[in-house]
């Protein structure tokens, strides 16, 4: 088991997404359609602090949008070893978890989280901006509770 | 209009023109229709007809100058499958295609020196291209586990039927 100090490092980690979330993209097929209204003005991702960054080393996210050829996914493993921790794997897009319309395709994965952990699955084909915003949403309540079941710990003792 | 195709029973379908011609003489019917005009080389694609054991090989190229398209055909043996290059009429627009080409059917375009595979790493298998190549059985092998219930239907053999 961890000592509370160690998790409450973690959890702190942790908060600087709260603040917020650096996402590097890596769009490679159509799951990311309905991710270009997210970031442009009409729904405006900015305003929850997620901002994409040009290089996986400043990220906090891995945004990875639909299905992953054989070839694309040894360098998006690349991209994930990358990113410096706290990090988070959103999924977007049905692809990525059952192969999607390539299910009998040769040359794509069908599961992403055989290759890397992943946080959160986003289902959809493609996934609308507000199912991306629920969770962004879920992750600002993963933190949220994580620093709680901290000061509860501290409380008791 | 062209002399060099008139043997070969051109058909004309509005702007495009049609023809068959034999493997051995594509090359040289190729570089005299360039010559003349049809200096754009828009793609060249294979049909694997499997029942006839033959690839046939399809040249579509356009001429600005004649405004008429021209898809030039030929048939090569599928077990040894090779015809010579037009990377040296049309260079790299003409090497690009020969490459995909190689690496999905498996035809060997000789003397185009970068063949190398352009989208499938580490393939094993014959070229997935091919009619004979069955990719329910090796998607099943790959990717999907029988044992795993939630995974059963894909070797159910009316859910994956061609």
């Amino acid at each position: 088991m961890e000592s509370i100090q160690e998790k409450e490092k973690h959890v702190k980690a942790m908060e600087r997404l709260v603040r917020a979330i650096w996402v590097f993209n890596w769009f490679n097929s159509c799951g990311c359609t309905e991710l270009l209204p997210v970031i442009s003005s009409r729904f405006d991702m900015e305003r929850f602090g997620l901002i994409p960054v040009g290089t996986p080393r400043h990220a906090d996210c891995l945004i990875i949008t639909g299905y992953q050829t054989k070839k694309s996914i040894k360098r998006a493993v690349k991209i994930y070893e990358q990113m410096p921790e706290p990090k988070a794997v959103m999924a977007l897009g049905s692809c990525t978890m059952t192969g999607g319309m390539y299910w009998d395709s040769y040359n794509t994965i069908k599961r992403l989280s055989d290759y890397m952990p992943v946080t959160i699955y986003v289902p959809g084909c493609p996934p609308r901006p507000e199912a991306i915003f629920h969770a962004v949403g879920m992750i600002f309540e993963h933190v949220k509770k994580a620093r709680e079941e901290i000061e509860r710990a501290k409380r008791r003792k | 209009m062209i002399e060099e195709i008139e043997k070969y029973n051109p058909r004309e379908e509005g702007s495009t023109i049609w023809i068959n011609i034999p493997s051995n003489k594509l090359h040289e019917i190729l570089k005299k229709l360039k010559e003349i005009g049809f200096e754009h080389l828009s793609m060249i694609n294979i049909t694997d007809w499997i029942d006839k054991d033959v690839f046939e090989i399809g040249y579509f190229l356009w001429s600005s100058k004649y405004k008429k398209n021209i898809v030039v055909k030929t048939e090569i043996d599928r077990e040894n499958a090779k015809i010579k290059t037009s990377s040296d009429i049309w260079n790299e627009s003409a090497a690009i295609h020969e490459r995909e080409l190689h690496e999905l059917f498996g035809v060997e375009f000789e003397k185009n020196n970068d063949l190398a595979p352009l989208f499938l790493e580490d393939w094993k298998e014959k070229p997935p291209f091919r009619k004979d190549f069955d990719w329910h059985e090796y998607v099943r092998k790959n990717y999907y586990d029988n044992n795993n219930e939630r995974e059963k239907a894909y070797f159910d053999k009316n859910v994956t039927k061609n």
